[in-house]
């Protein structure tokens, strides 16, 4: 058996929705538990398996070390999202079995949406992905910011739907095939690359955009971020970002690596607007998710500028970045998990005031991941941005370079901003000082690595390089 | 000859101090904790003084070389190394640490672990910084400064800490940003980023113009140049007493060495035809610095200006580019480390006591406190270049330098001395002499201890190197002569 992480997780998710209802006593906390030892046994599978090429399903998907390293990215967000399910959550509105089984569905969306080979099968698994996200965003379902998060993120995912479909159509239409490999394989032979079928391929991008939140496709990220329940919050800005940034390098390098001269273009405008908008719009937030929604359109810009080349150097980059991206997100958002007022989650920032002084630890590490988002030095956010800056130069994107540089200055702004309340202002509300041990463990392990990061990126840079061979090797 | 890895030593020591000063239990006034602080920091100057007892004066490449893979090419290293021009600042500044830390023993700051956590942190990076040969080593540790000095501004500074803490970051991280960018490009154009091997490599004059700038702006920032210096009054203003010490002795001297390391020796053909413009903006930071300090009401302020005023002698003396004026530069700057640390320190002795830093709220002070009068001439004697103090050394090599290059800079630059002597001896008279103020009689106590302690260090290494200068520019002669006999012959 080949296809087996997913297969197995779509099997014992099936098994856990059958079993959920009967568990009496503490349902949500036992399927809970369950869910975190398949996503963690999936983990296991994909290790099984890692360096081959396979084409499976008569090339609907396919099985290389690109698509298993995005799916441990997946798999590893999510885990850790489904612990703080368990040990962090305080809200009873989401004390329920669909909780983790939800995530589990869109996991295995993306694990799909990851392997996809065929636009076919990009596009059944990202509906998948997005179908399961749209219930979990609007989740609790008691609050109108909730539902109202969920009503915007099911129109943008609808018109996300058509405009991929009409793109994908024009594109069939030219090669006559949706399988990535005979894309590849017709256009290396073709001289003249007819307008419409750059039009179809602007058009995937736009939806694939739409699911990355790069601008000028970004308005539905802060509204979304702010409604949904935070830990949903702290899924969507990691895990589907991994799984949509593996969709969008699988999709333009692999079939597409040839016209990389075109659709280079059309990232360079996605990378610059998105630094833009996520530095400069972030400015005056006065919510601490909405912020970090900007803080990812940032990222997200940032990322865009090593796929401009569309080389291998790019992609290493991108999958460093998003390592970095994942831990650094994943920890802002456990802290932000853990603002309370009398039991009452808020993610207002001005909440934050004074934070060290009620709770020294919990602010040095959002300090340290904040610091590190900024892209300061010793930290390991410092890292991502070199390599990448480092992937622009060395094509001539000077220009880019700059402004990559120059927003990442604006955005150190807001991030100040956040040291700043919680180091240098007196506290005006006491925050809850009661945080449990899970908690600690996790963020201090975050913490830790992004101080570490930076002084032994071996491991990391090891890693990517071996990862990202499969997609070029096919060419 | 065997050799232990003796930077990567120091560089860690601060390091562990930290978990010492962080895990210290302690009941009251944090004895514990500064006692750590302290003893670490105290180690660490008489470990660092290893180097220059093993230092061989007459080899000018970088000595006591570690190197670490770092990146999975061999190319990209963590290494360090001294040679010496980087020397005289490692010294200073694990020389200053010790001092600020027992300069504040009295003090009862809140936070004070974090308080003492970044000032150890910042002694870390600050060697890194001066001990890096390698550019990205370098830039990782010149950029790390930003977070402790933030947080030293922002926490326990005055009441405009916030807008100071924020335009300090923002403008450095905004200069040095651009600084990365040229770095990354010198790393895909020479295939390493090694300081030694880098000086091998010739670049085109085009490509040298831009890099030069894109490091000038980082450096222009930190050292401070007019006009980028608006940050550095504010900064030194806000900053609590030890915070001002180390901005002013220690991390304005990064942008210094960062011009005589960089620009001077990287760039050599850029830095010829950027050098009218150099001397242009010292000038005007020397003479027109100086006036403003002259008619500022706060000393912090008067002081903060005066050290644009000397740094503007620095680069003066940096883009001479001979033996003489490097040699300036460098005993310059040491010389400012010293006398401008002493300074701040002698304003933070005169704030813990009356809370005000306001030039016309005293008056006669001498008859208060002696003991303090005395030690604050001799600084302000210093500061104003008097022979047989240190800063007379660094503006008479300096000057001397430049005569031979350019005599109009170097009469323009000598107004600077005159107006020095203006402004700190009318600072002087304003604070010490005179009818006694009434305001300054509530408090009679003279120098504590650990003042009189620090500022007898100060003072006696003050008069040292200003009648031995050769104590310190032994060591940087063969290095600077390297980079000289490398450096084009100037047609200006």
């Amino acid at each position: 058996m080949i296809i087996t992480p997913e297969i197995f997780l779509s099997i014992s998710v099936l098994i856990l929705l059958l079993i959920g209802p009967f568990i009496k006593k503490k349902g949500h906390t036992i399927i809970g538990y369950m869910s975190l030892i398949l996503l963690v046994l999936s983990q296991f599978f994909i290790f099984k398996n890692t360096f081959q090429f396979k084409e499976i399903l008569n090339g609907f998907f396919v099985i290389d070390s690109f698509g298993s390293f995005m799916k441990c990215l997946v798999l590893i967000g999510s885990s850790i999202i489904v612990f703080m399910f368990i040990s962090i959550n305080k809200d009873e509105n989401l004390n329920k079995i669909e909780f983790p089984i939800l995530i589990i569905l869109s996991v295995i969306g993306m694990m799909f949406m990851v392997s996809a080979n065929d636009i076919l099968s990009l596009f059944l698994s990202m509906e998948l992905q997005s179908l399961a996200l749209y219930i979990l965003v609007s989740f609790s379902r008691n609050e109108i910011n909730s539902s109202e998060a969920g009503v915007k993120y099911f129109v943008i995912g609808s018109i996300s739907t058509c405009i991929f479909l009409f793109g994908a159509s024009l594109i069939y239409g030219f090669f006559g095939s949706t399988n990535f490999l005979d894309i590849s394989r017709i256009l290396s032979q073709t001289k003249d690359i007819p307008l419409f079928l750059i039009i179809g391929v602007v058009f995937v991008l736009v939806s694939l955009s739409l699911k990355l939140s790069a601008a000028p496709f970004h308005m539905w990220t802060p509204d979304v971020y702010q409604g949904s329940p935070t830990l949903i919050t702290a899924l969507l800005s990691v895990v589907p970002k991994v799984a949509a940034f593996a969709v969008v390098i699988r999709f333009l390098v692999s079939p597409f690596g040839e016209i990389n001269v075109d659709w280079g273009k059309i990232i360079i405008i996605l990378s610059i607007t998105s630094m833009l908008v996520g530095s400069f719009a972030a400015l005056f937030q006065s919510d601490l998710k909405r912020l970090f929604a900007y803080s990812t359109i940032n990222h997200v810009g940032f990322m865009l500028m090593g796929l401009v080349p569309g080389t291998e150097d790019g992609i290493i980059a991108i999958s460093i970045y998003l390592i970095l991206y994942l831990i650094m997100n994943l920890g802002v958002f456990l802290v932000i998990l853990n603002l309370r007022i009398d039991g009452i989650n808020v993610s207002s920032i001005k909440d934050l005031s004074g934070y060290f002084s009620s709770s020294p630890f919990m602010a040095v590490c959002m300090a340290v991941f904040v610091f590190s988002m900024a892209g300061i030095p010793p930290l390991s956010g410092f890292l991502g941005k070199l390599i990448i800056l480092n992937v622009a130069i060395d094509n001539n994107l000077f220009y880019l370079a700059v402004i990559g540089v120059l927003t990442s200055v604006v955005a150190a702004f807001y991030y100040l901003r956040i040291v700043k309340l919680m180091f240098f202002d007196s506290p005006k509300e006491e925050l809850d000082k009661d945080v449990n041990f899970e908690t600690k463990v996790l963020l201090s392990t975050l913490a830790i690595l992004n101080v570490t990061i930076l002084f032994y990126p071996k491991f990391f840079l090891d890693l990517s390089a071996s990862i990202t061979f499969s997609l070029f090797a096919i060419n | 000859m065997f050799s232990i890895p003796i930077i990567p030593i120091i560089l860690i020591i601060p390091i562990i101090g930290i978990f010492f000063v962080l895990f210290s239990v302690d009941v009251k006034n944090f004895s514990t904790a500064k006692m750590s602080a302290l003893w670490t920091s105290i180690i660490n100057f008489l470990i660092s003084l290893y180097i220059p007892i093993n230092f061989d004066k007459n080899v000018p490449h970088f000595q006591f070389v570690n190197s670490f893979s770092w990146f999975n090419n061999d190319n990209l290293k963590f290494a360090v190394g001294v040679d010496g021009i980087s020397l005289p600042f490692v010294i200073l500044s694990t020389f200053l640490i010790p001092l600020c830390i027992y300069f504040m023993w009295d003090s009862k700051k809140k936070k004070i672990k974090l308080y003492l956590s970044s000032f150890l942190l910042i002694e870390t990076f600050l060697i890194g910084a001066f001990c890096a040969i390698d550019l990205f080593s370098f830039y990782i540790f010149f950029e790390s400064i930003l977070i402790p000095m933030y947080l030293i501004v922002g926490v326990w500074g005055g009441t405009r800490r916030i807008y100071s803490a924020y335009k300090f970051f923002l403008y450095t991280l905004l200069g040095s940003v651009l600084m990365l960018i040229a770095i990354i490009f010198l790393y895909q154009e020479f295939g390493t980023t090694e300081i030694p091997k880098i000086l091998n490599f010739s670049l085109p004059f085009y490509i040298q113009i831009w890099l030069w700038l894109a490091f000038f702006s980082s450096f222009a920032v930190k050292i401070p140049m007019w006009p980028f210096h608006t940050w550095l009054p504010d900064a030194h203003v806000e900053a609590p007493t030890e915070g001002s010490v180390i901005l002013a002795a220690i991390l304005l001297k990064l942008g210094g060495y960062g011009f005589i390391r960089f620009n001077l020796s990287i760039l050599p053909d850029a830095s010829i035809f950027f050098t009218p413009f150099i001397f242009f903006l010292s000038v005007v930071a020397v003479i027109y610095t100086s006036f403003i300090a002259l008619v500022q009401k706060d000393m912090k302020k008067l002081i903060a200006y005066s050290s644009v005023a000397h740094m503007g002698f620095v680069t003066i003396g940096i883009f001479s580019a001979n033996v003489q004026g490097i040699h300036g530069a460098i005993l310059q700057m040491i010389s400012h480390g010293l006398i401008s640390a002493a300074l701040f320190f002698s304003i933070g002795s005169i704030y813990n006591r009356y809370n005000t830093k306001d030039i016309g709220f005293f008056g006669g002070l001498i008859n208060i406190m002696p003991k303090f009068a005395v030690f604050f001439l001799i600084f302000s004697l210093g500061s104003i270049g008097f022979p047989g103090s240190s800063g007379f050394i660094g503006e008479f090599l300096t000057l001397l330098a430049v005569f031979s290059k350019n005599t109009l800079v170097a009469c323009l630059a000598s107004l600077g001395i005159i107006l020095a002597a203006a402004y700190m001896l009318k600072l002087y008279k304003k604070v010490f002499l005179g009818e006694i103020n009434n305001n300054i009689l509530s408090i009679k106590d003279d120098l504590k201890t650990n003042e009189i302690l620090v500022f007898t260090l100060l003072g006696a290494l003050i008069i040292l190197i200003g009648i031995k200068p050769n104590l310190l520019l032994n060591f940087s002669t063969t290095s600077i002569e390297r980079i000289v006999t490398l450096y084009p012959i100037s047609i200006f």
